[in-house]
């Protein structure tokens, strides 16, 4: 792969070209023309003593965590030589994870391991029928150990394995903090010791944060950073977008203000509303922001071009008050069962299997990717960022990334159209508050059968 | 007329309308059906105008409206300019032909070509920027698509750019079939190139323009999503949301096909009394000739 | 281009048009001027295709020196490329030849025989020219997915059909209408059926309209970016118009190794238009300057 090559990360997938579009809206419509769904939850339960089969398996991940691919080979190989059964492994092109399984779904021919994001992006799978829940399939320890989070979970049913984690945070440039006389070594971690860096780094001539907000994501990163801060669960993140909480309230948009403080200020680069999220990450990586919004499997690549004495990470600097704020985010891709599966025992097996204690290991090994696995043994890791991402991101106590509880509409007409606006100077953190509690109104009277469903996946979050 | 057995025309009909009726009549049908319903799956329970009512009050439909209208704006401009040029080619100009072939080239390009070569040349940092400060004109260097203010109009510029070449040759072939003579009669009589072009000119070429205009203004209500999809996706924020935007958003994206079925019943209707007006002024058209 | 130069000047073209006035350089101006702006996104897409990156970050206007030819072998590794150009080639392929088929014999129908309820076909086929393909885009889908048509060569090639079918049939009715009488009559004492004189008169007759009708459809199809977008999401079903859009986002970072992707893709079309302008513009054109 080429290195500009630049992976889509996941949740460009669900909403960025047309594949997943369709799959996303039309699953409701696709679910009704496939079929039966009565099939969940029947057939084989337990897991090892079944007979080798042949799987199949659409996984995605590679463009995200380069380098993976390496260790799912390997894990398919061995596989094979210890269990008997073949596993033929397809990756998935970004734009086709989501519209092909929903469709593969809806025709009945579905793969028998399938690639699934946290959240919403899987949920609606659920809520559909198209997927089974783990519980009777998968052994609990796995289940437990492979911190597929809380966002999996649907009725007190756990719907996905853990693959790989994906922490959020900034990249910060130690060469260029330094230079502005900052230390390098304690990024800011309060507002005004963040906003005193921005200055400092202006002052030297430097753009202080990169970014690109044409296509959105980069709003969606910056409001999970900041909105979590002055949350106290993520179950209130779901009441704000079912509008049990109101976005008027101060609190709740407070990140926006914060943005068009920074904006005014001058902190971002003049293009950043005309250009992508990537292309803003890659005044970064090559030295000329000296912070970006990020994630944690980007890292390596940014080391890889700015050389690895130069890359920081950190948690957003906190203004909050909520008991979330401070804490690192991180999400986790997982892996789930069609319940149209054909060998839904082997898949579980697979499953099993690839959360073996050698194969949590190899993951690190093969691919210098930390595994979704509490198991794992983080003394392999050397390099010191890395090892401070799995201390912090991986094994620490983490925050859910509330993003994955957005329903569609309030990522279009809220989230995008607010952080655009202000970015582009044309609407302050105020009225987009009321821009996303007018928004949150309209979704709940367009959709008030997904406002039930939401409703008791508040209750498991709750009880989470 | 040919003299056939009473079926055999619906039989040479039969392949045509079976392919109308797949991909036209069933799905129209369906569609206002569906207009009427909360659909999840095939169908749902019926709504009655509930979806026209969310349709209606949805800010974003507003947006999508105003915006779908204002791109009306652009067919007088694309008659203008191809009236213009297309006037100037036949002239015959040193090069005229050279000129036909560059004007219709950005034509042939594909809609997503052209949308995201433009992206690129239209970004705030861009290579049309650059060209607007070495020549001077940093005044102009705005944030093209970066901006809600300028988006919709940077759209405009786009989709002109690509279509004009087609009006373009359309009435330059139209020129060159007309009767020179009349003009030659006029240029003798002392009649200067406006008055040629106002009174002459113009007259002939109206049946083209008005057919060109038509198509023009069918393009912007209802052909425009591949410009919109590969440009800015709609932004930013709702700056260029169109209605075909919106109603494959409501149906695909937010899993809402009842309301972007009733979007759609609304665009059909809007495009019903289109046509029906052109129809209209057609036959009125030709009453006066004959009168 | 400078073929187009060559052919001799028709013959009204009276001598005296070249004198050199006033008014002459102010058209050679606009008409350069607008030449210029129709052909700089091309220069653009086709002189960032030869940069590497380094080049294009440094100069985006400037023309490349030296050439990179990096981009190509980036774009097209892989064999994606040549994938979604062989699929844009079947579903282009297999729409334009079923449209014209089924346009040919219910436009013989309509232009030649008498029947009940011709004129209301006639009309509604009209009326259908202008309804936008958005509209039916959800029932299709349902639709679809209960046949089993979706991701399916064979449904999507159905659906671009059935787009093209109004026009097409439109198109050749009037030209069949216009086929002298004598010559149908004179095989038709020859004892000719209907299916010969079709065959055998009346579509050699009208290979320009034929071939107007595919140059016009199969430009549309090829261009065609929604439908495409919905019904054939998978990888290796994607046309080449979806197929850029992904290529876009895979190498945003890029901006060389896309635009090497756009001109590739541009190619086909530039190349036919090149070779064979005269078809395209009297295709595109001849439906146009009559109405």
């Amino acid at each position: 792969m080429n290195q500009f090559e630049r992976p889509l990360s996941r949740r460009q997938l669900l909403r960025y070209t047309a594949g997943g579009l369709a799959a996303a809206g039309f699953a409701p419509l696709v679910a009704a023309c496939g079929g039966d769904k009565e099939s969940a939850g029947t057939g084989d339960t337990g897991t090892g003593a079944a007979k080798p089969g042949n799987l199949k398996m659409w996984w995605w991940g590679e463009q995200e965590a380069v380098g993976i691919k390496k260790w799912v080979d390997d894990t398919v190989a061995k596989f094979k030589e210890q269990q008997g059964s073949t596993v033929k492994a397809t990756l998935l092109d970004t734009d086709a994870v989501i519209p092909q399984f929903t469709e593969a779904a809806a025709a009945g021919n579905v793969p028998d391991i399938q690639f699934l994001f946290n959240g919403i992006y899987h949920m609606e799978n659920v809520w559909l029928g198209y997927l089974d829940p783990l519980n009777d399939l998968v052994d609990a320890k796995v289940l437990e150990n492979s911190n597929a989070t809380q966002l999996s979970v649907f009725e007190g049913k756990q719907y996905r394995v853990g693959f790989y984690p994906v922490g959020f945070g900034l990249s910060y440039n130690k060469d260029l903090f330094e230079q502005a006389g900052l230390d390098p070594d304690s990024p800011p971690e309060d507002w005004d010791s963040f906003v005193d860096a921005c200055d400092k780094l202006k002052a030297k001539g430097v753009i202080p944060i990169g970014g690109g907000v044409k296509d959105g994501y980069l709003g969606e990163w910056y409001l999970v950073n900041t909105l979590t801060q002055n949350l106290d669960s993520a179950q209130d993140a779901l009441s704000l977008f079912i509008g049990e909480l109101d976005w008027r309230d101060p609190k709740y948009h407070e990140h926006w203000v914060k943005l068009e403080e920074l904006k005014k200020a001058g902190y971002f680069n003049d293009d950043i509303g005309s250009v992508e999220l990537y292309q803003g990450i890659q005044l970064y990586d090559t030295g000329k922001a000296a912070m970006c919004f990020n994630t944690t499997p980007a890292i390596p690549n940014s080391q890889k071009q700015l050389g690895a004495e130069k890359v920081g990470y950190m948690v957003m600097p906190t203004f909050g008050t909520g008991s979330m704020a401070g804490t690192p985010i991180t999400d986790t891709q997982g892996f789930g069962i069609p319940s149209k599966a054909a060998d839904k025992a082997n898949a579980a097996a697979f499953l099993e299997f690839m959360h073996s204690d050698e194969r949590v290991n190899a993951m690190w090994e093969l691919s210098t990717q930390i595994p979704a696995n509490k198991s794992f043994d983080a003394s392999a890791i050397e390099d010191p960022l890395l090892k401070t991402i799995d201390e912090k991101w991986v094994a620490g106590d983490t925050n859910v990334y509330i993003a994955d509880l957005m329903p569609t509409l309030f990522w279009t007409d809220a989230m995008f159209v607010n952080s655009q606006k202000i970015l582009n100077g044309e609407s302050t953190g105020e009225k987009a508050g009321d821009v996303a509690a007018e928004v949150t109104a309209k979704w709940k009277k367009q959709n008030p059968d997904l406002l039930e469903n939401y409703k008791t996946w508040g209750t498991d979050l709750a009880e989470a | 007329m040919l003299r056939t057995r009473p079926w055999v025309p619906y039989a040479y009909l039969a392949p045509a309308v079976a392919l109308i009726g797949l991909v036209f009549a069933y799905p129209v049908a369906r569609v206002i059906d569906f207009s009427m319903r909360l659909i999840r799956g095939d169908s749902g329970p019926f709504v009655g105008r509930l979806n026209f009512e969310l349709v209606l009050e949805d800010p974003t439909f507003h947006a999508a409206l105003k915006h779908s209208a204002i791109l009306l704006l652009t067919v007088p401009v694309l008659v203008a300019i191809a009236l213009l040029v297309s006037v100037l080619l036949y002239d015959r100009v040193r090069g005229w032909r050279v000129y036909r072939s560059v004007f219709f080239l950005p034509y042939i390009l594909a809609v997503p070509v052209v949308g995201i070569v433009a992206s690129y040349i239209f970004t705030r940092n861009g290579a049309l920027n650059d060209i607007l400060h070495q020549v001077g004109l940093e005044r102009l260097a705005v944030d093209w698509i970066g901006s809600s203010r300028y988006a919709l109009l940077t759209l405009m510029i786009v989709i002109v750019w690509r279509e004009v070449g087609f009006g373009i040759i359309v009435f330059l072939a139209r020129l060159l079939t007309m009767n020179e003579e009349a003009i030659e009669a006029a240029r003798i009589d002392g009649a200067g190139w406006w008055a040629r072009l106002r009174y002459i000119i113009v007259p002939e070429l109206r049946g083209t323009m008005e057919f060109y205009a038509v198509v023009a203004g069918i393009t912007m209500l209802a052909w425009v999503f591949a410009y919109v999809f590969t440009l800015t996706k709609g932004g930013p924020g709702t700056a260029t949301t169109v209605i075909e935007l919106y109603i494959y958003n409501q149906g695909l994206r937010n899993s809402l096909p009842g309301m972007a079925s009733a979007a759609a019943v609304i665009l059909l209707a809007f495009t019903t009394v289109l046509i029906t007006i052109l129809f209209w002024l057609r036959a009125r058209a030709r009453e006066e000739e004959i009168a | 281009m400078s073929r187009a130069e060559a052919p001799a000047l028709p013959a009204r073209r009276r001598p005296g048009r070249l004198r050199l006035r006033p008014g002459k350089i102010v058209r050679q101006i606009v008409l350069a001027g607008a030449g210029l702006t129709a052909l700089y996104p091309i220069v653009f897409m086709a002189s960032t295709a030869f940069k590497d990156r380094a080049q294009y970050l440094e100069n985006q206007y400037d023309l490349p020196w030296p050439l990179y030819f990096g981009n190509f072998s980036a774009a097209l590794r892989g064999g994606t490329f040549f994938l979604w150009f062989k699929n844009s080639v079947i579903l282009t392929t297999g729409s334009v030849v079923l449209c014209t088929l089924c346009a040919a014999l219910a436009a013989f129908a309509v232009a030649r025989m008498r029947f009940r309820g011709r004129d209301v076909f006639f009309s509604l086929n009209v009326a259908l020219m202008v309804v936008p393909p958005v509209v039916m885009l959800i029932p299709l889908f349902v639709l679809f997915v209960d046949l089993g048509l979706v991701s399916t060569y064979q449904g999507t090639i159905l659906i671009y059909a059935g787009l093209t079918i109004p026009f097409s049939i439109y198109l050749l009715a009037n030209f069949f209408r216009a086929i002298p009488r004598e010559l149908i009559e004179s095989a038709l004492t020859d004892g000719a059926t209907n299916l010969r004189v079709l065959v055998q008169i009346i579509l050699p007759l009208s290979a320009p309209a034929l071939v107007t009708l595919v140059v016009v459809n199969a430009l549309w199809v090829w261009n065609e970016l929604l439908i495409a977008l919905v019904f054939l999401p998978e990888d290796e079903l994607k046309t080449l118009m979806v197929g850029i859009t992904v290529f876009r986002s895979r190498y945003n970072l890029d901006v060389p190794i896309t635009m090497a992707g756009m001109l590739l893709a541009s190619i086909p079309m530039i190349l036919l238009y090149v070779f064979g302008q005269r078809f395209f513009i009297r295709g595109l054109t001849a439906g146009a300057v009559k109405g």
